[in-house]
């Protein structure tokens, strides 16, 4: 392989082009951070605080962000006044209740459609897509007759039902291209050493994991962050950390600080996640593209 | 260890027939070569014995038993991918373990016959390896040790030497020859390369256009080429072919071209069968059978000229050309004809061929 540096010449128009380029980069991390950091901040100031700003124009004025005393009574009022402990145990277990039986049935599924030939196999796969072009609002009427009828509206198990409908077609989606580029080869040869077609399948797996990790990760990423399926299926038995955080917002009383502890709450364990996967995601969204 | 009997068997794909009323059978312990061109079944008829492709119509039979319906994992064969098919996340050592693996062997065992079966193929430093950080030679190896490391009915290697260069193709040959002489296991060994064949195999089954054209020993399908299509396959550099007539002159049929008239020997006569005593036929020689000299050797030598010399190393191959077609013959360094000159050829009787010129079989 070729040495992958770029080769580089120090013109005066690239000087120029590069320190622009650190100019877009400061404004562009400020533009995309910044909430987060105000929001992590608020969440340890009382109210009053909070709410002091400079005027407008007032530079210097810029430390008043950091003149305050921290606390934590917001994060005391989520989760000993408002049972968040609660909701965020219904996000994780919906968010990866879904993802699990969805990477489940999705790689089962995936792998027929990599590897088995038979009538109608391309009007299937285009159907199984074809199930994530309508907008979920679209959809969200039908479904919740359907759910309410069976008695699904406010548990857990339905609001697993709910985002796994929308995840499995996606998993089967990812995850065919990631067998696609396995060579069948190496389940013939599994095979012939003896394997069953299911242990051929799963020794083929840890070729394919750079795909499940994404897609796992993908999926948890929209289970959590939903917020339609959560208030209308989930709403009652099964809140989740979004629509808790909603009615945080009261008509005659918005909890501002504890609306911001919530934000964290609700954000740190995805970046969390984000940091340990990393690797995975990257090469996992990557791999499919690139043919060895 | 298997006799394994291929009995009418077809290959289907869609509608198109890849392997036509195959029949073939192994005698155990023997190392059998399937040859023929690129596309004319042979992958097919591996894949079959394999469990890894459907027989659309006929038998396969290890030992008289019928395993058409049997899933690969139960016929207990071995095999070498052409595309080796090692599995990338496995080191060295647990691809060639996996087969033991799989029947579930004690860890003692798998390790003393992982290392044994990879110092048998000099790959031992390579155990922790991956296949990535390996060169074509060394992945060949761990695809072959896969094969040996348990004692399978059954061999099938399918081309796996064509990748190599030539040199390490040369070795690999003599090791593997070698290698199953030891093991004493059937071999089913695939090939497009005919000296591959020739060199290795106790048997050749050579095919072409899905259909069986011989079966023999190497030294069978080389000098005795059941028809037209064999012979121009087997040997490099490859059979001259001419389009002659044969006339009946006394009692001697003689084949006659525009620059000889060459009589058939005796034998030859009563193989022709009458049938074809008079016609047109083509016969055919290889470039060793036939000897070029500058001076006229005898009244029966053919006339040409010299259209190209090639070295070849310890040889010098000849082209001449004749009234309407070229020949090459093969004879030594210290050759000091010319292009452009006139030459004599003398064509050894007892190694020439003669063809139907419609079918192509042989008549001798
Ligand atoms: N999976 C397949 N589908 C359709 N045609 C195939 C398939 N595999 C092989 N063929 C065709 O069958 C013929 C024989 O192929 P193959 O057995 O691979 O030949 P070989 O190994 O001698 O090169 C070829 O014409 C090839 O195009
Ligand atoms: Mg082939």
């Amino acid at each position: 392989m070729a040495s992958r540096d770029v080769v580089h010449y120090n013109t005066p128009l690239q000087r120029v082009l590069s320190v622009l380029s650190v100019v877009f980069v400061i404004f562009y991390l400020i533009w995309t951070l910044l909430p987060f950091v105000i929001m992590f901040v608020s969440s340890f100031k009382d109210l009053l605080e909070a709410f002091k700003l400079p005027a407008v124009g007032d530079w210097a004025g810029i430390g008043v962000f950091f003149e305050f005393t921290p606390t934590l009574k917001h994060y005391q009022t989520l989760f000993a006044e408002n049972n968040f402990s609660r909701y965020m145990l219904n996000s994780l277990i919906a968010a990866g209740g879904s993802a699990v039986i969805s990477v489940i049935f999705g790689s089962l599924a995936a792998y027929s459609l990599s590897r088995v030939d038979f009538r109608g196999k391309s009007d299937l796969f285009f159907w199984i897509i074809s199930t994530r072009m309508a907008p979920v609002v679209a959809v969200m009427v039908p479904l919740f007759a359907i759910f309410r009828s069976l008695d699904l509206v406010g548990t857990l198990p339905g609001l697993i039902l709910a985002y796994t409908t929308f995840n499995l077609p996606f998993a089967i989606w990812i995850l065919k291209g990631f067998f696609d580029n396995v060579p069948y080869g190496i389940e013939e040869a599994q095979m012939v050493d003896g394997a069953t077609r299911f242990q051929a399948f799963r020794s083929i797996l840890p070729l394919v994991a750079p795909g499940i990790g994404a897609f796992i990760v993908l999926c948890i990423l929209f289970a959590w962050n939903d917020f339609l399926f959560a208030a209308i299926i989930g709403s009652g038995g099964a809140k989740t950390l979004p629509v808790a955080t909603r009615e945080l917002v009261q008509p005659q009383n918005i909890q501002w600080g504890a609306i911001m502890a919530a934000g964290v709450v609700t954000t740190a364990p995805m970046m969390l996640l984000g940091l340990v996967i990393r690797k995975y995601l990257v090469t996992g969204l990557t791999m499919g593209a690139v043919k060895e | 260890m298997a006799t394994v009997t291929i009995r009418n068997v077809w290959k289907y794909y869609g509608q198109t027939p890849a392997v036509k009323d195959l029949n073939v059978t192994c005698p155990d312990g023997s190392f059998v070569s399937i040859l023929g061109p690129s596309g004319c079944g042979k992958s097919s008829t591996m894949r079959m014995i394999a469990g890894l492709e459907h027989i659309s119509a006929g038998d396969i039979l290890f030992d008289n038993q019928r395993i058409n319906d049997l899933a690969p994992k139960d016929r207990d064969v071995a095999m070498v991918f052409e595309n080796y098919a090692l599995y990338p996340h496995k080191t060295v050592f647990e691809n060639i373990a996996n087969p033991l693996r799989l029947r579930g062997t004690a860890d003692a065992t798998i390790k003393e016959r992982v290392t044994g079966a990879a110092r048998l193929l000099e790959i031992a430093h390579l155990l922790e390896r991956r296949p990535h950080e390996l060169s074509g030679g060394q992945k060949q190896r761990v695809a072959i040790g896969r094969a040996i490391v348990r004692e399978p009915k059954l061999f099938l290697f399918d081309e796996p030497i064509a990748h190599l260069d030539a040199k390490l193709r040369a070795h690999m040959r003599g090791e593997i020859k070698h290698l199953q002489r030891n093991l004493g296991t059937t071999m089913i060994y695939v090939t497009h390369d005919q000296l591959e064949a020739l060199s290795m195999a106790d048997f050749i089954a050579v095919m072409h256009d899905g259909e069986l054209q011989q079966w023999g020993t190497p030294s069978e399908i080389f000098n005795k080429p059941v028809n037209a299509w064999v012979a121009g396959f087997v040997g490099e550099p490859a059979m001259n072919f001419l389009t002659c007539d044969l006339k009946r002159r006394g009692d001697d049929v003689v084949l006659s071209h525009h620059n000889f008239d060459i009589p058939l020997l005796p034998g030859q006569v009563r193989q022709l069968n009458g049938a074809a005593q008079a016609g047109i036929a083509r016969m055919g020689v290889r470039p060793d059978a036939m000897t070029v000299s500058m001076t006229k050797p005898s009244e029966a030598a053919i006339q040409g000229e010299i259209f190209v010399n090639e070295l070849l190393g310890g040889d010098m191959l000849v082209e001449v050309q004749l009234a309407d077609s070229r020949i090459r013959v093969k004879t030594t360094p210290e050759f000091e004809g010319k292009p452009g000159e006139i030459c004599y050829l003398t064509v050894n009787r007892d190694k020439w061929h003669v063809f139907d010129a419609g079918d192509g079989h042989a008549y001798f």
